[in-house]
């Protein structure tokens, strides 16, 4: 590889056409593809090239070839680029800039003897329309969802955040097939470490080619042994724009219908972009429903475990007779009905995330009802611990990040398994373990716990809950971004007396 | 070996987290026993020793800042290889190197015995020494600002106990408090000297005194830390005087942790089991800072990988939780702790002081004679 791109770094030109065309069809192994005219005009040579199906054939006839081949001019390359009326005109010289322009679409004219070759965009790629959002659905505000084609996602977002100072750097990654990549921030508000920290990881990616902005968060996120992510990723434009309005950084990637954002706090993933749209004080009760949620799907189970195999004195005589009754019939240790009713839940999450959507309601209710109640008559289960499983499973749902869900829902396992051996020291053990490590989290360097720790009093207005607007005035302290305030606190906060 | 301690700017920390540091390592197990403690010496009159004791304390950590203040920014090591010299200044150190470990063996081992005795009578030493020790070397490996980030963390989220607290606390005589002021003298010195296992802690500003970035800051974030576990302590030991006879105070060895057992809610009968449980939140923080003060100390005083000694020393403490199952073996240990520590953390610094004071002087002179 490394030598093959050194001998066409080299400048090749000038050439004859037959010469150009036995050079082009070899790198291409003699591609039906490539489209490779060859004109007598004015007594020159003339010779046009492209990928067929890249350009669109319409225009390239209308607007390139007509008026070149009709006009009585003796052409040169500096008058085709002055007097073919299209913006996209360029020369290239090298044969690999050649090689890598005709496959994203560019249509090259070569006229025999010229040191260069003329090219024009006439880029034809094929998109699907702007969608609503499939994993993150909302209830209110804006529905519209990311695509696959990076173009169409940037005119999103420079439509959202309409200001010269959205900055947008071009980076390529991958060394055998590269993608092009977007980072987005507010110049004059993004924390200039962080940007260049960012900056940094992507450029010194070294690999063959990155498939999603998934696998690129995988590449550059900063402890890759941890089960909990540390970027956000959304398909969501306008939390996109949010982040980047608070000072976060985002980046774009070409074929990736998603966003990641940097740097994310273990908060941040329960934010959704409702809890902003609800009323400060109706949002936000959401956010803490949320964040109980998951502490509720990470420690129920577990701790009805934990009750029923080690400390039944926990639970009072009324609860422990029908908690007995249930468990009377059933032979197997709770560690083991826990982990099969919760396996037994995934299995379902799993089917019906694989399935067609119809199909997938059938499966949830024959899986869900007809199942579970035929494991209770069976005697194999309780239904107490269904009715436990089934609250935990619908809490690790409430997460606004589909990665974080599948983290809680991950966690469960080892709680379980704790609970099961040691009990609630057990469970204890394997809280303090989850602390210990969100603790020594960072997310693009930042601690992944703040504003808990280190602690920043006033990012708990934004992390954990919300003021009204005119409490808003500072932004984000845990970033430290540029710019710190928002807005004037003395104006928004002004007091009047009655009947003024 | 530098005297001063020179700390990376990511590293420092600022001032406010020494309240959790100290409250974490000063509040831990002994809390739940020391009522009993108190009591049998100073009987109804035990707040005055208590506060005694608290006042002591205030005086103590005056001297332990003063003599850090002598310095730019050295810790306990730099101090005594200023003022001992080479070698002397190592086996002064090494007594502090001691002083953790036996300090950290002593907690280590009371947990686990109040595990025993309260939740699971048949579980093995091994086991739980097994979790606790792997808490301690996840936590230690995240260095400093992780385990300061626990103590506040966990120093936070364990409160709520307190509020089970309330409970019993309704239902104390408060005739069990009268008549006041029958102790005598020595009697409240004793009932101060008993308190001191659950005080200790607070040394650890010698080791930790270097990382704070905002020095100023210092004292009175830490003679507040102090005043908030006494408060504890002080509301721990009326609760159970309150609550308990006196016959019965005495023959209680964790008065406190029995108070919790009178609470009930029609969800959940018994909160000692999850009281004794959500102790490990308020014993890991001891854990790690007298795991990472251990380590640290070799590092600094024998330039020791902190890692190397991590692992060992983890192993070491692992292996000794198979030896003083008994009761009274734990007993003794923890007596051992505490006239150790009652040397080194309640009088030494009171020594220390003078050294450091004429060392001074005499770098002055010598400095004033040369120039």
């Amino acid at each position: 590889m490394r030598k093959r791109l050194k001998r066409s770094s080299k400048n090749i030109f000038p050439l004859k056409i037959d010469e150009l065309e036995h050079l082009l069809m070899r790198e291409f192994t003699n591609s039906p593809d490539l489209g490779f005219s060859k004109y007598e005009h004015q007594n020159k040579k003339i010779a046009v090239f492209f990928i067929t199906y890249q350009v669109q054939p319409d225009k390239v006839e209308n607007l390139l070839l007509t008026p070149l081949l009709e006009s009585k001019k003796d052409w040169s390359n500096t008058s085709i680029l002055n007097e073919i009326p299209l913006n996209s005109g360029k020369e290239y010289q090298l044969l690999e800039e050649i090689l890598s322009g005709l496959i994203i679409g560019k249509v090259m004219i070569y006229l025999e003897d010229e040191t260069a070759v003329v090219s024009y965009d006439f880029l034809n790629k094929e998109k699907r329309s702007l969608e609503g959002a499939e994993t993150e659905s909302v209830v209110i505000g804006p529905k519209v969802a990311f695509t696959e084609s990076l173009v169409t996602n940037l005119n999103v977002m420079r439509w959202n955040i309409r200001t010269p100072d959205l900055a947008i750097e071009e980076i390529t990654i991958g060394k055998r097939a590269p993608r092009e990549v977007r980072l987005l921030y507010l110049k004059s508000l993004a924390n200039e470490t962080d940007v260049n920290t960012m900056r940094q990881r992507l450029e010194d990616l070294e690999v063959d080619q990155v498939e999603d902005i998934n696998v690129l968060m995988q590449y550059i996120e900063d402890s890759s042994m941890s089960l909990f992510p540390q970027f956000h990723t959304t398909e969501l434009p306008d939390r996109t724009s949010y982040a980047i309005l608070k000072g976060k950084i985002a980046v774009l990637m070409e074929n990736s219908p998603s966003a990641l954002i940097a740097p994310s706090s273990f908060f941040s993933f329960f934010e959704s972009t409702e809890d902003l749209y609800m009323r400060w004080n109706s949002g936000p009760p959401l956010r803490l429903i949320r964040f109980i949620s998951m502490f509720i799907s990470v420690v129920l189970t577990p701790m009805y475990v934990a009750a029923v195999t080690f400390h039944y004195e926990i639970i009072p005589t009324q609860l422990l007779i029908s908690i007995g009754q249930s468990r009377a019939g059933v032979p197997f240790p709770p560690i083991f009905e826990a982990l099969f009713l919760e396996l037994m839940i995934e299995l379902l999450r799993e089917a019906g995330a694989r399935l067609p959507t119809k199909v997938g309601q059938t499966i949830g209710i024959v899986g869900g009802v007809v199942v579970g109640t035929a494991a209770v008559q069976a005697g194999i289960t309780s239904n107490i611990l269904i009715i436990f499983i089934t609250i935990s499973a619908l809490a690790s749902f409430t997460a606004p990040s589909y990665q974080m869900g599948t983290t809680i829902r991950l966690l469960r396992f080892p709680m379980i398994v704790l609970a099961g051996i040691l009990g609630l020291i057990g469970i204890m053990f394997g809280m303090c373990m989850l602390i210990i490590h969100l603790l020594k989290m960072t997310s693009l360097g930042r601690p992944y716990l703040s504003p808990i720790y280190p602690i920043h009093f006033e990012d708990f207005n934004k992390a954990l809950f919300r003021l009204p607007q005119n409490f808003q005035h500072k932004r984000s302290v845990s970033l430290s971004l540029k710019d710190s305030i928002r807005f004037s606190k003395k104006k928004a906060q002004e007091k009047k007396d009655i009947d003024e | 070996m530098e005297i001063n301690v020179n700390v990376k700017s990511n590293l420092r920390i600022q001032a406010f987290y020494l309240f959790f540091i100290i409250v974490s390592m000063q509040i831990g197990v002994g809390i739940l026993g020391v009522p009993r403690l108190i009591f049998s010496e100073a009987k109804q009159d035990s707040w005055i020793s208590i506060l005694m004791a608290t006042v002591y304390i205030i005086i103590v950590l005056f001297v332990m800042l003063l003599t850090l203040k002598q310095y730019d920014n050295a810790d306990i090591h730099g101090i005594h290889l200023d003022v001992f010299g080479k070698w002397l200044g190592k086996l002064f150190s090494t007594v502090y190197i001691l002083y953790f470990a036996i300090a950290l063996y002593s907690v280590l081992i009371t947990y686990i015995e109040i595990v025993k005795v309260f939740v699971f009578p048949e579980v093995s030493n091994f086991v739980m020494g097994l979790i606790l020790i792997c808490l301690t070397i996840y936590g230690v490996l995240g260095g400093l600002r992780v385990i300061i980030g626990v103590s506040f963390v966990f120093g936070v989220l364990a409160n709520w106990i307190l509020f089970l607290l309330i409970h019993p606390a309704l239902q104390i005589d408060l005739a069990h408090y009268l008549p006041l002021f029958q102790a005598s003298f020595v009697d409240l010195l004793k009932g101060a000297m008993a308190s001191s296992y659950t005080f200790m802690g607070f040394e650890i500003l010698f080791l930790v005194y270097p990382f704070i970035h905002n020095k100023n800051k210092v004292s009175i974030s830490s003679i507040l830390a102090v005043t908030w576990s006494s408060l504890l302590v002080l509301a721990a030991t009326m609760l159970a005087i309150g609550f308990f006879a006196a016959a019965q105070l005495e023959r209680r060895e964790w008065a406190v942790l029995v108070l919790f057992k009178t609470q009930s809610f029609p969800f959940v009968e018994r909160f000692d089991y999850i009281v004794v449980a959500e102790l490990m939140m308020v014993v890991a923080p001891s854990l790690l800072f007298l795991m990472w003060g251990l380590t640290y100390s070799i590092k600094r005083v024998y330039k020791v990988q902190q890692k190397t000694t991590l692992y060992i020393t983890s192993a070491l403490f692992l292996i000794g939780t198979f030896f003083f199952e008994k009761h009274f073996e734990t007993q003794q240990v923890i007596n051992f702790a505490n006239q150790f520590g009652l040397w080194l953390i309640y009088v030494y610094p009171f020594v220390l002081l003078p050294f450091v004071l004429l060392k001074k002087r005499l770098n002055k002179r010598k400095g004033a004679r040369s120039s």
